[in-house]
């Protein structure tokens, strides 16, 4: 990445989910763990994947790709888990692979393209060119957004109930 | 100026001081002007005072100034205590507490003037002197030693908090000295220069105008020492000679060091004065940020859990390499540390734990408003104030007692009128109890008023549409106050609701079943009401019956779990496409734990074993594929991005490590339990 001069820089944890990159900043992410088994929960929407035990806390797992909408590929040996945090919230995002950390410079962030999936919208901040690839950079704050899960939660049980 | 930690202190003292001042005021209005209830508010007053004004909030510091004044007076009995004097204390004291709210909220809205002439408005405006000058008009007064009194030893202590030094000092002047207002005047003069007099005996007009013999004295404070106050009152002519001692204040304030954390010696008055204990204990404590005590918490959850991974681990040795000096080691030492884990646990809990007088506190208070509004007479007792609950859950059962108290004020007492007529004593009665039961809080409101009566509830449950007249006339009276609970269940004429929109009891009770706790109403109509509550003694331990269902273990609450059974498929019977069982004689509707989670089978089992839901009246059985056992486990949330998950109350780690679900048995309870009896048997 060229560096603009007088820039900030930022650095992003690159990934891979199936065939497409995607970039989360360093700051929001505690660890990266190999898959482990995901212990599953009843009535909660299709992208959580369930809770895992991470040292005596328990921290729910998300599948990006299952929100995305992107055909899962299972689990291999690169799959990992990023286990990202803000203020007070931790889950963990379930990746086909982890790549690097990349360096960028906030004023190379092309706004993201009108057109995606309806849901994608919110939690893509941006994206980066980086040589002969596109970095989707998303916005852990929404990842996070704790209500939404709840919400959901409940149009799950009210379904089921009926 | 003034760091976070800093008003912290200040704010939890203030709001000590404003619970003594309020009950106080209680005792002065049934008591009357007790001198030492009186002089307990004074100080109170006069600590928020000084501490307010050194923190730079100057309403706070005024208004206290005011309470201060008004209390003088009725220290020195130029004022008496009368019911409209305490409504005006009161109103000062709310005044007080919106002062508090500002500087946590940041705002800075509240008029204190209205209240401050309300105040006055009970004395007349004269200034008194708090000076013991003899005021005899013309006469000559000799210089008596200083009476120290309260307020100058406040003075002085605060002073000494910030480098002053206190002396009492007496001069004396040649006897031929002629002018000796002027060489007062310079003495004055001189000492005020660095410091200041805050006291003078005789008073500063006397003093001035020279009526005094050869000497006066007075109260300094200097940052001076000795040596330098006395030379420099020895440099002005025609002084004979002074006499300089340093004083100190009594150490026996509750406000010490802003600083550290660790306080002094604390006296704590127990009882009220006229309850005829007066306990004085010196209690030593340190003030800990809750936040410890939740970390604290935490880490004791982790010992539980590793305590049950050892216990794995040595059953799995001795199974391996069977009994011997290296199995009993192994044994023991997990012995010892369960047994000092569990210690641990329990020190810790208590910790966390905090007389229910901090919530009961506000109570007393909140009777008088509602029944002086109400014209009701009440007398309102509260026993085991001192029982001690944890304190997240003294956090949440504030607001529910506030509403039952009210409700009980409001709908449960008659108005004098009504009790005489119903040969009742005038003034109904409202006893709020706290107690331990078991293994859990048990805290009880009763009254000995009009009670409720199950018709009056069935006919109003059958109008809301809640019940209809088949039913009504089915279910028993017990069964019928449980609708008091049921949402959008209201009658201005039994139960108070906050809003007008009949959200009372039910949220009072789901507020409680959100702690893990549960209420219910017992009642002789015509005799009165009692609402018990009952709560566990903390939130994050629980013990459990663990079962597997396929690879997965799940937790029952224990509390929920009234027995296990084992059936045969054959013992499964159908009621309208229900699975039933019966069990001795009752009829227990069943159902699958796979199906709960809507996305497992149950294996299926020559032997089926079944645990039996119950709460209250109402049980269910589970159907689960093995049982395990009873365990302690540590409750975990799911956090805040999942939120609230339907079916299940929370996850614990496993001793193995993996994720085991805990099952929200209340709510399965509530929503597929059947009560003993309602079906008739099958066949």
């Amino acid at each position: 990445m060229k560096l603009m001069s007088h820039d900030q820089e930022e650095q992003i944890v690159v990934f891979r989910l199936v065939d497409q990159i995607y970039g989360i900043e360093i700051g929001a992410v505690i660890e990266i763990i190999r898959m482990e088994s995901i212990t599953r929960l009843p009535g909660t929407p299709g992208f959580v994947e369930g809770i895992i035990n991470l040292r005596g806390r328990v921290i729910p797992v998300i599948d990006l790709r299952n929100r995305f909408g992107l055909a899962v590929l299972g689990v291999t040996t690169d799959s990992r888990i990023i286990i990202v945090e803000t203020v007070d919230v931790t889950i963990g995002i379930v990746v086909d692979a982890v790549a690097e950390v990349l360096r960028y410079s906030p004023s190379g962030v092309l706004p993201p393209p009108a057109m995606l999936d309806g849901e994608g919208t919110v939690i893509i901040r941006g994206i980066i060119l980086d040589e002969d690839r596109m970095v989707i950079l998303l916005n852990n704050e929404n990842i996070l957004g704790a209500s939404e899960v709840e919400d959901l939660n409940r149009i799950q049980a009210e379904k089921l109930a009926v | 100026m003034f760091s976070d930690a800093e008003v912290a202190v200040f704010l939890e003292e203030l709001e000590e001081k404003i619970q003594v001042i309020n009950e106080s005021i209680l005792i002065l209005e049934r008591e009357g002007g007790l001198p030492v209830v009186i002089q307990e508010i004074f100080r109170a007053a006069h600590t928020i005072k000084g501490s307010s004004a050194i923190m730079g909030y100057d309403k706070m510091a005024r208004l206290t100034h005011e309470l201060e004044s008004l209390f003088e007076r009725l220290r020195s009995g130029s004022l008496e205590v009368s019911t409209h004097l305490v409504d005006t204390l009161f109103e000062a004291m709310d005044t007080l507490r919106s002062l508090y709210e500002e500087i946590i909220n940041n705002t800075n809205g509240e008029d204190i003037e209205a209240v401050i002439v309300k105040l006055r408005g009970h004395y007349e405006e004269r200034p008194v002197s708090t000076l013991q000058t003899a005021d005899h008009g013309g006469d000559v007064v000799s210089g008596c030693p200083l009476q120290i009194d309260e307020t100058i030893e406040e003075v002085i202590r605060e002073a000494e908090l910030i480098g002053f030094q206190a002396y009492h000092m007496r001069v004396v002047l040649e006897s031929d000295c002629q002018m000796k207002e002027v060489r007062a005047f310079l003495v004055f003069e001189t000492l005020q220069q660095n410091g200041e007099i805050i006291k003078s005996m005789p008073g500063v007009e006397d003093i001035q105008e020279g009526k005094f013999n050869d000497e006066f004295s007075m109260l300094l404070l200097t940052r001076d020492d000795l040596d330098q106050v006395k030379n420099g009152v020895l440099s002005i002519a025609e002084i004979n000679s002074i006499d300089v001692t340093p004083l100190s204040a009594r150490e026996t304030s509750v406000q010490r060091d802003n600083e550290a954390l660790a306080g002094g010696d604390v006296i704590v008055n127990k009882d009220a004065p006229d309850s005829g204990r007066k306990v004085r204990q010196n209690i030593k404590t340190v003030r800990v940020d809750v936040q410890k005590l939740d970390t604290l918490m935490n880490l004791v959850g982790e010992l539980v859990i590793d305590r049950t991974r050892l216990d794995r681990f040595t059953e799995i040795f001795e199974g391996k390499y069977g009994s011997g000096e290296l199995a009993d080691s192994i044994a023991d030492i997990s012995n010892h540390l369960t047994q000092v884990s569990r210690d641990l646990q329990v020190e810790i809990m208590k910790a966390r734990m905090l007389p229910v007088a901090n919530v009961f506190n506000r109570l007393p208070r909140l009777v008088r408003d509602v029944a002086q509004k109400l014209a009701k007479e009440i007398d309102f007792i509260v026993e085991g104030k001192e029982t001690e609950l944890d304190r997240n859950v003294i956090e949440v059962i504030g607001d529910p007692l506030i509403h039952l108290i009210r409700n009980a004020v409001d709908h449960g007492i008659e108005t004098p009128e009504e009790r005489e007529q119903a040969g009742k004593p005038r003034t109904g009665t409202i006893i709020l109890k706290a107690s331990y039961v078991e293994s859990q809080i048990m805290i009880t409101i009763t009254d000995d008023g009009r009670g409720i009566n199950a018709e009056d509830i069935k006919r109003l449950a059958v109008k809301k549409g809640l019940l209809d007249n088949g039913q009504a006339s089915r279910i028993s009276d017990r069964e019928a106050l449980e609708y008091v609970f049921a949402p959008g269940f209201s009658t201005a004429a039994i139960v108070s609701d906050i809003s007008g929109r009949g959200v009372g009891m039910d949220i009072v009770r789901s507020q409680i079943e959100q702690i893990n706790g549960s209420v219910e109403l017992t009642t002789t109509p015509g005799r009165g009401a009692t609402f018990t509550i009952k709560l566990p003694l903390t939130l994050a331990i629980i013990k459990a019956l663990m079962v597997g269902l396929g690879e997965r273990v799940i937790a029952f609450p224990l509390i929920y779990v009234v027995e296990t059974i084992i059936i045969k498929p054959s013992d499964i019977k159908y009621i309208r496409h229900n699975e039933v069982v019966v069990v001795r004689g009752k009829v227990l509707p069943l159902i699958r734990l796979g199906e709960v989670f809507n996305d497992f089978r149950n294996e299926e089992s020559v032997r089926m074993s079944i645990v039996i839901l119950g709460s209250g009246d109402k049980r269910v059985g589970v159907i689960v594929d093995r049982l395990i056992g009873e365990q302690e486990i540590v409750i975990k949330s799911f956090g805040s991005y999942l939120g609230q998950v339907p079916g299940l109350a929370g996850a614990t780690i496993l001793g193995d490590g993996r994720v085991g679900l805990i099952v929200d048995a209340r709510t399965l309870i509530k929503e597929t339990g059947i009560e003993d009896g309602v079906y008739a048997e099958a066949n």
